[in-house]
């Protein structure tokens, strides 16, 4: 049995989602997606290209995440570089890329809310915004969802405000087009409990994560859930994939800041930020003393000379 | 070409009260952060702030009252959380928000740099941004039965870009992090061009064209703490000072401190 930690299932869900030779979008501060996407490219989907928001660019490459140094990744390896308008212009709508978009409050039917929780005239708070997420729902064919903290006041009967576009009020896919809306819906969505699909345009259940009962999931969610009639336990990371999050794709621990808020999350900053200081200076460090020792090397032959 | 190097004091007098201020850059990431100080020193305000993706730099304006409304698809602190400013006037409604999506914006500038009123797009449909952008119209099209989003043009008064390197008519290299400053400078009435060094003659191909800039001003490190890829990466302990300090109710000594800080 594999040791494993919450944000790691979820990236390994994230990845198992992603097919080989897809193009794939990750949004702002997402870094469970980042790293479910490299977990896909380092396994089973060798042939997936990047479109990062941070940098606007479409990159073949990777990099382990970072904090202070991002651009590195998604600047320093990409193989073609855009403004943010060719990518909302014109990337977006001629790939629709697979994006992993992380709603604030999601009702049953997958429609989503990153504006504002309680009334939208006095909110009880102001939300960061949607990005481009209302744009792209109307439609794109490949929406998938995740929530790090399944909660009830994030599984929600009715938000507070839509924008992010799922299955609207159930109407099938002929009338939600007429209405302007041609994306199929959201397919997929993950939580720190389980696995989810919209199977009938409706959330429903499809894996509970080790160790989580139905009825755990059931009280976290503020509406009746829909259960697949082959529910599942969702697959543990295997020891290769944690090793590969660990050691590889995110040896700093950026991929953890999703699922902690509040003082928590400034205290693993803090962490994250001395260790990937230390990072930094250690192969200067160990590239000062390898550019010192050819140096003495290259001195020495031209004396043989 | 005519010479438009200017200091930091006379540029920021470009920005004038009820103007719609553009910032270059994205979120923590090649910000005119020199600028926002100097604008913080000369308290120009009333400000429509419009920046395609808003941040550290942005929640400093809004913290110092200077910003009315502000146009945005992303406000917060990446990785680093809510932008604490923004946060906390927008949830008491003392800053109004125009919503905008990345599509808004981009199609807006689009607008106004192909000359027409309106740019169509697939997005917003059956959001309620429709409810709060009444502003915001529908258009079918001529040529099918589908019916889009016509996101009105947008015209900022002043855009103010940093960038790596500028020679003295506006010519500069971005570095790669384009962002829409192309776009900003393209439809912007005022242009002011911040940068870590002006050079006499660019070696390297300008991403943005000095055409349509006004003003240029030498700013090393004019960016700090966001970053200025690749001369220096973002200063992530500096962001987080600025979260805590935010979060043990010190904006306002963080604020003195920015602006008495002579970088």
């Amino acid at each position: 049995m594999t040791d494993y930690t919450v944000d790691e299932l979820i990236c390994v869900c994230i990845a198992r989602q992603i097919e080989d030779g897809e193009v794939v979008a990750q949004g702002i501060a997402t870094p469970l997606v980042a790293a479910g996407y490299i977990l896909a490219k380092l396994t089973h989907a060798p042939n997936v290209a990047f479109v990062s928001a941070i940098g606007n660019s479409i990159c073949y490459n990777w990099a382990p995440l970072s904090l202070s140094r991002v651009e590195e990744i998604w600047l320093g390896r990409a193989t073609h570089i855009l403004s943010f308008a060719e990518i909302a212009g014109a990337v977006l709508p001629t790939f629709s890329p697979k994006e992993f978009f992380r709603p604030a409050q999601v009702d049953p039917y997958g429609n989503f809310n990153n504006i504002v929780i309680g009334d939208y005239q006095a909110p009880r708070l102001r939300l960061p915004g949607c990005g481009g997420i209302a744009d792209v729902t109307a439609f794109s064919s490949r929406i998938y969802l995740y929530v790090p903290r399944h909660e009830r006041r994030a599984f929600v009967e009715r938000l507070d405000f839509r924008s992010g576009i799922g299955f609207l009020s159930g109407e099938g896919e002929e009338e939600r087009r007429q209405r302007g809306v041609t994306s199929p819906g959201p397919r997929y969505l993950v939580s720190d409990l389980g696995q989810f699909d919209y199977a009938h345009g409706r959330m429903r259940l499809i894996s509970c994560h080790p160790g989580v009962s139905i009825e755990e999931i059931q009280a976290q969610t503020g509406f009746p859930l829909e259960i697949a009639p082959d529910l599942h336990e969702t697959p543990p990371p295997t020891a290769e994939e944690v090793r590969l999050l660990r050691e590889e794709i995110d040896p700093l621990g950026i991929r953890e800041l999703e699922t902690l808020s509040g003082a928590r999350r400034r205290r693993k900053l803090r962490e994250i930020i001395e260790r990937e200081q230390f990072t930094i200076l250690n192969s200067q460090f160990v590239r000062q003393m390898r550019d010192t020792v050819r140096q003495s090397l290259t001195g020495s032959s031209k004396k043989a000379h | 070409m005519i010479n438009k190097v200017t200091t930091l004091t006379e540029a920021v007098k470009l920005v004038r009260e009820g103007d719609t201020l553009a910032l270059g850059g994205m979120t923590l990431y090649r910000r005119p952060v020199a600028f926002v100080r100097e604008l913080i020193r000369q308290g120009t305000g009333d400000l429509t702030l419009l920046a395609f993706t808003a941040s550290f730099a942005s929640d400093l304006l809004v913290g110092a009252g200077l910003v009315s409304r502000v146009r945005s698809c992303y406000f917060g602190m990446e990785a680093f959380g809510l932008a604490p400013m923004f946060t906390k006037l927008a949830t008491a409604g003392e800053v109004k928000v125009i919503e905008e999506t990345e599509a808004s914006i981009a199609f807006g500038l689009r607008a106004t740099l192909a000359g027409v009123g309106f740019m169509p797009g697939q997005g917003w449909l059956e959001t309620d941004l429709l409810k709060v952008r009444p502003d915001v119209r529908l258009v079918d099209d001529p040529y099918s039965d589908r019916r889009y989003v016509a996101f009105p043009a947008i015209k900022p008064d002043v855009a103010v870009i940093h960038a790596r390197l500028a020679d003295p008519y506006g010519n500069a290299v971005l570095g790669g992090n384009l962002a829409v400053d192309w776009e900003l400078t393209m439809s912007s009435d005022r242009v002011i061009i911040t940068a870590e060094r002006v050079v006499d003659k660019l070696e390297e191909r300008a991403d943005i064209v000095g055409l349509r800039v006004t003003a240029v001003v030498e700013a090393p490190g004019g960016a700090k703490p966001t970053s200025c890829y690749p001369d220096y990466p973002l200063d992530s302990a500096e962001i987080l000072r600025y979260v805590e300090t935010c979060a043990g109710g010190g904006f306002a000594e963080y604020l003195t401190e920015f602006t008495n800080n002579s970088d």
